[in-house]
């Protein structure tokens, strides 16, 4: 039982890392003042790109900086039809996903004549797994903080960083006024296209990152579709919070320990589906929380202004 | 000003064209780069789906649920959200349809009135889900797209929990449902070389519909003034919150009969595992029709003919046909996008302007 609930803990956290690293995509716009979801068809994209290129120089390196170079390109196509085309940006992040979609598996039978996946024609490479040292001698917890793959560690560390970056930089706080009222922060000199265009490749460096993770750490090959909702996952994620880096990533923890347990509870026949729907219906469900408290608080703010008002037409009167 | 906007309204037919024109050399480019017969391919592709009258068939039954959804998108969009439900009632639509169809077919009805009954349902069906995005953004403020989007999963989800587990046929060796009812298969027509739904007379009928109700009605006026601006809508004392909820639902509607229709014509049993993609389909259909339903059955019919084009490709080639989709997202953002065009349309508009200054100093002087 002990080993189970270790192997569980270790999975959970091992699901979680492409799902933070989609939040973290999606955050990091959002704190711009832009909603991109393209997060589902750019790690798809970037997931093929790491497979092809690491077997392209015979290196797991070359493919990971590969994917995530690929990631970062991709949102700066998304970036330059958004701000410079003023293209709405729901429409794009729908058409790029759909357009990964099928793009991939069209790449992906051009160069290696399969259309399910690269396993038989390219050779895979994973990222190597890291033993934490003085963690790992520790009993359980050592089973499951450790020995997970270089990527996972780097998740947690750009959560971190991206808390770090927004609340404590300048690149930041220009992010943030600029979600906050972008005429205000032009005003004062901030280039919004500029900062927006950093922010949307920033955002595509994470889904780089999440989709080499993908292909190259949770399994080593590219499969179509494979990232199977993981971005829409981190958007949800995103929302939960309303793109703050903590709590969304806390949320997309929690989404790593729903999609364990539908991965463990397959072999069952149990309705794993009411499981898979936990991360849409609580995105549903937070939205609805975060809109009424909305609503609320602005209603009391306008019944304290009336009140004031009245307070001082009184007094005005008194005198 | 008049020939302002007559300028305007021809570079809008332009850059739709122009973007259609774009994507479709893109397509033409890339098949003569991956193919080693580029020729062959591209003529394959261009003249493909009119080369017999089976394809030409194809190309009107494909063009018939694609009608269905890009008429549903007109409503959804026409009050300016962007809601993408239409995917999920697809799928959920023709699930329910399936399950209620498996058991109607023992009642001895007469095959007409089980096909209105299990339509309806399937429409009344994709309305009832449409109504928790419309309200959530009316009542709340609740981004219309992402609810939409989420529910979307929720509703596929659904149905593939209903499939699995609450009408599986166990004797197939692929997840299936059991087999329909023969008496409740809408029936295709003509001859046995050229096949056409009968859906397509369904659609035609909801086409008409749809110009009328959008174009002809006091609804549809209010539902365009909406989308148009709607705090104005608002100040000319219209109801938005009602007009928007009614033309979300008359969005799910037309998605959900679709997807019923779907399945009645072209499916013996349900097998659908993921959503089938026919809500981004509908939503392309509809910003190539600019919202009016009346271009509806034109821009899914250029949809299906693309389509037909890459499955031919596909069957005889070693080419998969999902470069659809690359071209697809090309087209949409072509059209999407504000700037595209506009520096030479404005420049067009500013001569016009300048023509019509000087020639009223002539007049003047």
């Amino acid at each position: 039982m002990l080993t189970w609930i270790t192997d569980f803990l270790y999975s959970v956290i091992k699901l979680s890392a492409p799902i933070v690293f989609a939040t973290l995509a999606c955050d990091i716009s959002r704190q711009a003042g832009v909603y991109n979801m393209s997060a589902e068809g750019n790690m798809l994209i970037s997931a093929l790109a790491s497979v092809v290129i690491a077997g392209m120089f015979n290196s797991v390196w070359a493919g990971l900086i590969g994917g995530v170079a690929v990631g970062v390109l991709m949102a700066a196509i998304i970036a330059y039809a958004h701000l410079i085309g003023k293209t709405n940006m729901y429409l794009t992040g729908l058409a790029f996903n759909t357009a990964a979609t099928g793009g991939t598996v069209f790449v992906m039978f051009m160069l290696c004549g399969e259309k399910t996946s690269t396993n038989a024609a390219i050779r895979s490479y994973t990222i190597p797994q890291i033993q934490i040292p003085i963690i790992d001698k520790i009993p359980v917890l050592g089973k499951i903080l450790s020995g997970h793959y270089l990527l996972t560690y780097v998740a947690l560390i750009s959560v971190i960083l991206v808390w770090f970056m927004l609340k404590r930089t300048r690149l930041g706080l220009r992010m943030r006024s600029i979600a906050e009222n972008p005429q205000a922060a032009e005003s004062v000199g901030i280039s919004v296209v500029k900062v927006r265009y950093i922010s949307f490749l920033l955002s595509g460096l994470f889904a780089g990152l999440g989709g080499a993770y993908m292909s190259m750490a949770y399994v080593s090959f590219f499969s179509r579709g494979m990232v199977a909702g993981r971005g829409w996952i981190g958007v949800s994620a995103m929302n939960i919070a309303n793109g703050a880096p903590i709590g969304s990533s806390i949320a997309a923890l929690f989404f790593g320990f729903t999609d364990t347990l539908s991965v463990s509870l397959q072999a069952f026949n149990i309705p794993i589906q009411f499981v898979n729907m936990i991360p849409y219906v609580a995105t549903i469900l937070a939205l609805v929380i975060m809109n009424i408290v909305r609503i609320r608080r602005e209603k009391a703010r306008e019944k304290a202004r009336l009140a004031k008002m009245q307070e001082k037409e009184g007094s005005a009167v008194a005198h | 000003m008049k020939e302002a906007r007559k300028i305007e309204a021809a570079f809008e037919i332009i850059r739709i064209v122009a973007s259609l024109a774009i994507a479709y050399v893109v397509a033409l480019l890339v098949l003569y780069f991956v193919s080693d017969e580029p020729v062959k391919v591209i003529q394959q592709f261009v003249l493909g789906p009119f080369s017999s009258p089976r394809r030409i068939g194809s190309i009107l039954n494909l063009a018939i649920p694609f009608t269905m959804c890009g008429l549903g998108m007109c409503f959804v969009y026409s009050v300016g959200k962007l809601n993408m439900l239409g995917d999920g009632i697809f799928m959920f639509s023709g699930c329910i349809v399936t399950f209620l169809g498996i058991r109607l077919g023992t009642l001895g009805l007469p095959s007409p009135v089980l096909w209105v009954i299990l339509l309806l349902i399937g429409g009344l069906v994709g309305a009832a889900c449409m109504y928790l995005p419309a309200w959530l953004d009316v009542k709340l403020g609740a981004s219309v797209i992402v609810v939409s989007i989420m529910a979307n999963t929720i509703l596929s989800e659904l149905s593939q929990y209903i499939l699995q587990f609450q009408m599986r046929d166990p004797s197939t060796s692929y997840l299936a449902s059991y087999p329909l009812d023969p008496s409740v298969s809408m029936p295709k027509f003509f001859t046995s070389s050229l096949k056409i739904q009968s859906g397509i007379l369904v659609a035609i009928a909801f086409l008409i519909l749809s110009v009328v109700l959008l174009h002809k009605t006091t609804l549809g006026y209010k539902m365009r003034m909406v989308g148009a601006n709607a705090k104005m809508a608002r100040a000319a004392g219209m109801s938005v919150a009602s007009t928007i909820i009614i033309a979300q639902l008359l969005g799910g509607f037309l998605a959900g009969m679709g997807g019923a229709m779907e399945i009645l014509s072209n499916y013996t049993r349900f097998q659908w595992t993921d959503t089938t993609g026919h809500g981004f389909d509908g939503l392309m259909v509809a910003v190539l029709a600019k919202k009016d339903p009346k271009y509806v059955p034109l821009t899914a019919l250029l949809l299906a003919y693309i389509r037909i084009g890459s499955d031919v490709v596909n069957s005889s080639s070693s080419i998969p046909n999902e470069f659809v989709s690359v071209i697809q997202c090309i087209i949409i953002l072509l059209v999407a996008a504000e700037m595209f065009l506009t520096k030479q349309r404005n420049k067009l508009i500013c001569k016009a302007a300048e023509a019509n200054l000087k020639q009223e100093a002539q007049s003047a002087a």
